[in-house]
């Protein structure tokens, strides 16, 4: 398991763009379980939409991403500045996400390569399938 | 062979989003149809899950054309082939 502190060491974004809370399970280049909890004091809310609460999907995908990079983290990379770029997204979304609702977000490799990955996403909240899809993107080194 | 050819053709086609029938045995990728690293990575994919075998990494950069492509393919196949018999 990944706490928060440990989860802001991999991934560069911060709020209000942090979309993974926790990672319940991790195994590099295998398979991540992360979690993302949603509150009604979220920001997107206030607009999305004001007369009914929904999170929108491209923050979702957001999240898949992010559970994404977890995924090809290495612990050599520790050190390096490493530039993620989302290549192609291909998400089918199957229920609407509200307040309350905690995101479970499983990322597995479907194929990945030393400089780029495509990964299967899948997104339940609770019982329900929320989202499922595949994700491509590329990582390129860049210097500090 | 030709059916081979046809559904290699029709996976590119779909996942570069062109028409099956831009995509002739002689297009280059990069250069006449649009294709960028990503998606060459795609059809890499598409071909491995399809034909359930693994191609390596280091052939990525013969994907250049339907042609080539078919070419790779068949390389695994035939050798999935050889493992199985």
């Amino acid at each position: 398991m990944l706490d928060i502190n440990q989860i802001q060491k991999i991934l560069p974004q911060r709020y209000p763009f942090l979309m993974i809370d926790r990672v319940l399970e991790h195994e590099p280049g295998k398979k991540v379980v992360a979690l993302k909890n949603v509150t009604v004091n979220e920001e997107f809310f206030s607009g999305h939409f004001p007369q009914k609460r929904i999170m929108p999907g491209v923050l979702i995908i957001e999240a898949m991403a992010q559970a994404a990079i977890v995924l090809f983290y290495a612990e050599d990379s520790q050190d390096k500045q490493i530039a993620y770029y989302l290549g192609a997204v291909k998400v089918r979304f199957l229920n609407p996400v509200f307040p309350g609702d905690q995101l479970k977000i499983t990322v597995e490799p479907v194929k990945a390569i030393s400089a780029a990955a495509i990964v299967n996403a899948v997104v339940v909240a609770g019982d329900k399938e929320v989202a499922r899809g595949e994700l491509s993107f590329s990582a390129k080194e860049e210097s500090k | 062979m030709q059916d081979l050819e046809n559904e290699i053709r029709g996976l590119i086609a779909q996942i570069i989003e062109k028409d099956p029938v831009e995509v002739t045995p002689e297009a280059k990728f990069f250069e006449d149809l649009g294709v960028d690293s990503m998606m060459a990575l795609e059809i890499m994919a598409a071909i491995e899950k399809k034909y359930k075998i693994s191609i390596p990494e280091e052939k990525l950069a013969q994907l250049r054309t339907l042609k080539d492509t078919i070419a790779v393919a068949q390389e695994f196949m035939a050798g999935k082939i050889q493992e199985n018999a």
